[in-house]
C-alpha cells in the first residue's frame, strides 16, 4: 500500500526528517536534531515542541441523536459533557475488548467532534457508520483533509498567543475553542500526549504549513515519533497497539475511571460488568529496572523462575534515569518480585505508579 | 565525514584496529547515524572468545536494539567500561572513546572478508 503524506510532508523533509511507515503514512521518525535531545525539547523549562500528528483521524458527529449515538459507543458519559469540553474514552466491542480509545469534543448539544486513532481511523468509521442508521446523525470522516499538530512544553503557550486572538489562558486543562491561528478558524485544546502542558491544533490541511512555518520560527522545536512514545511511555500513557488492543478490557488496562457503567446501555457493558465480577485477566503494572539495561515491548516478565506477563511499552527514561517498563502480568504474581528477561539475563524491577516522572499538565 | 584509512571494515559496519595480536573494534559512523541517540551498550564479558562474525555486544537506541558482530576472531582482554554511563560516546567519537572491546587475536588470522577505507567507502556508496 502507497504511504500516504500528512500536509505537511515538504516542512518534514525540509527539516532533515528521517521519515518511516507509520500506520500507513509517512512520518518523521526524528529530524536532525535526533531523538533525545528532541524529547529534552520538550521536558525543558524554556522551551517547546512541535508535532504532526496529522496521521490521527477525526470524526463529526451531528444530528438530533448525536448524544444518544454517542453514549451507546462510548464507554465514558458523554451527558456530563458541557460545550467546550474534551473527554477521554473508549469504544469496546462486544467482548468488552477495545476498539479504539478516543476523545470526544462536545460542540454543541448535537454537535461533536472525535479524535481517533491513525491505525484506527477506517475500522472506527466503518464502526461507527454501521449502527449510525439507527440513529438520526450523520457521521462524517474528516480525517483526510484535517492537520493536528501538538504544541507542547512549557512556552507552548506563550508562542501560540502570538497568532491567536483569543485568550488562551481562558483554556483550561481538556477544553477546547475554536479560535482564529493566522487569520484562520482553528479547533484547538488543551490537551495532548506528553505529559506537559499544551494545546492541540486541528486546522484545514490548506492552513497547516502556514501555522507551523510560524511556530518553528517563532522557536517551536518539531519533533519526531521517537520522541513522542518517549514523552507518553514516560507517563504512562495507553497507547493502543501496545497497553490497549482487542484482547483486553478497561478492567485489565486501568482505564475503568473512563466507564461508566451505571449511564445506561454501551457497547460492551455486559462483557465488562462480567470481567469485573470475575476478576481481571491481566494486572497492569509499571516498573523500574533496578540493573542495567532497556525493557522493551514483548520482553518476557517473570517471576521466581516462572514467565507471568511481558512488556507492552519500554524504554529508557533520560529522567527516570534508567530503563522504565509498563507490563501485563498474572494478576496473583503482581506482588512478587519482578524480573525482565533481557537478552537471557534476569534483570530485576520495583513496582512503581505512572507516571514515571513528573507531569506538568494544567490540572 | 572521511573514513579512517588505517582501519579495517566489516559490511556490517564494524571498524577494527589491528596491532599484531591485538585488535580493538567499534561500530562506523556510518552506522551509529543510521541508529540514532545511543542510550545503551552492551559490552562483553572479559575471556569471551568468539569467531569472527558472532554477536558480542548490543547497541540499542532510542528506538533500536542492534547486535555488534566481532569483526575478527579473537577473545576479549578489555572492554570500553566509559561506555556504561556514557554511551553517547559511540555518537559522538565512534573511531576514538567510542570503541567497545579490545581482543588478542592471532597474528596470522584470515582478514581476507575485512574491507579497507577505500573498499568500505564504496560499499556504501552502492
Amino acid at each position: 500500500m502507497e504511504l500516504k503524506n500528512t500536509a505537511l510532508h515538504a516542512q518534514h523533509l525540509e527539516l532533515g526528517g528521517k521519515m518511516v511507515p507509520f500506520a500507513g503514512f509517512s512520518m518523521p521518525v526524528q529530524y536532525t536534531l535526533g531523538a533525545l535531545k528532541e524529547y529534552h525539547c520538550v521536558r525543558a523549562e524554556d522551551s517547546c515542541g512541535i508535532f504532526d500528528i496529522s496521521h490521527m483521524g477525526q470524526v463529526r458527529v451531528t444530528g438530533p441523536d448525536a448524544l444518544a449515538f454517542l453514549q451507546f459507543f462510548s464507554t465514558n458519559d458523554v451527558s456530563q459533557l458541557k460545550d467546550g469540553q474534551v473527554q477521554y474514552a473508549a469504544l469496546l466491542d462486544e467482548n468488552a475488548g477495545f476498539i479504539d480509545d478516543i476523545t470526544v469534543y462536545r460542540i454543541n448539544a448535537t454537535h461533536y467532534y472525535l479524535c481517533i486513532n491513525a491505525a484506527n481511523t477506517d475500522k472506527d468509521v466503518a464502526h461507527l457508520q454501521e449502527h449510525a442508521q439507527a440513529f438520526n446523525v450523520t457521521v462524517i470522516d474528516e480525517s483526510p483533509q484535517t492537520a493536528l499538530l501538538a504544541l507542547q512544553g512549557a512556552t507552548a503557550q506563550a508562542l501560540l498567543q502570538a497568532i491567536c486572538q483569543e485568550n488562551l489562558a481562558d483554556i483550561a486543562y481538556y477544553r477546547f475553542a475554536e479560535v482564529s491561528l493566522l487569520g484562520q478558524k482553528a479547533l484547538i485544546s488543551r490537551t495532548g500526549y506528553t505529559g506537559e502542558d499544551g494545546f492541540e491544533l486541528y486546522l484545514p490541511n490548506q492552513d497547516a504549513a502556514a501555522v507551523w512555518s510560524n511556530l518553528v520560527t517563532a522557536g517551536a522545536i518539531p519533533i519526531g515519533l521517537a520522541a513522542r512514545d518517549m514523552l507518553r511511555t514516560e507517563m504512562g500513557y495507553a497507547l493502543y497497539g501496545h497497553e490497549i488492543h482487542a484482547d483486553i478490557t478497561p478492567v485489565e488496562a486501568g482505564l475503568m475511571w473512563i466507564c461508566k457503567l451505571d449511564k445506561g446501555n454501551f457497547m460492551g457493558r455486559d462483557a465488562l460488568i462480567t470481567r469485573k465480577e470475575n476478576g481481571k485477566q491481566w494486572q497492569k503494572v509499571a516498573l523500574k529496572l533496578e540493573g542495567r539495561g532497556i525493557p522493551r515491548e514483548h520482553y518476557a516478565v517473570f517471576a521466581n523462575d516462572e514467565q507471568v506477563g511481558e512488556v507492552t511499552s519500554g524504554l529508557f527514561s533520560p529522567l527516570a534515569g534508567g530503563g522504565v517498563a509498563l507490563a501485563y502480568v498474572k494478576p496473583e504474581q503482581a506482588d512478587a518480585v519482578l524480573n525482565i528477561d533481557i537478552r537471557g539475563r534476569k534483570i530485576p524491577t520495583t513496582r512503581t505508579k505512572t507516571p514515571f516522572v513528573r507531569s506538568c499538565v494544567k490540572k | 565525514m572521511s573514513i579512517p584509512t588505517d582501519l579495517k571494515y566489516t559490511k556490517d559496519h564494524e571498524w577494527v584496529r589491528l596491532e599484531g595480536e591485538t585488535a580493538i573494534f567499534g561500530i562506523s559512523q556510518h552506522a551509529q547515524e543510521a541508529l540514532g541517540d545511543i542510550v545503551f551498550v552492551e559490552l562483553p564479558e572479559l575471556e569471551t572468545k568468539l569467531d569472527a562474525g558472532e554477536a558480542i555486544a548490543v547497541v540499542e537506541s532510542v528506538k533500536a536494539v542492534s547486535d555488534v558482530y566481532v569483526p575478527v576472531t579473537g577473545e576479549v582482554i578489555k572492554i570500553n567500561e566509559l561506555l556504561e554511563e556514557t554511551p553517547e560516546l559511540v555518537n559522538n567519537d565512534s573511531y576514538g572513546q567510542g570503541w567497545i572491546a579490545k581482543l588478542k587475536v592471532s597474528a596470522d588470522m584470515d582478514t581476507s572478508s575485512l574491507m579497507d577505507a577505500t573498499a568500505y567507502q564504496a560499499f556504501l556508496d552502492q
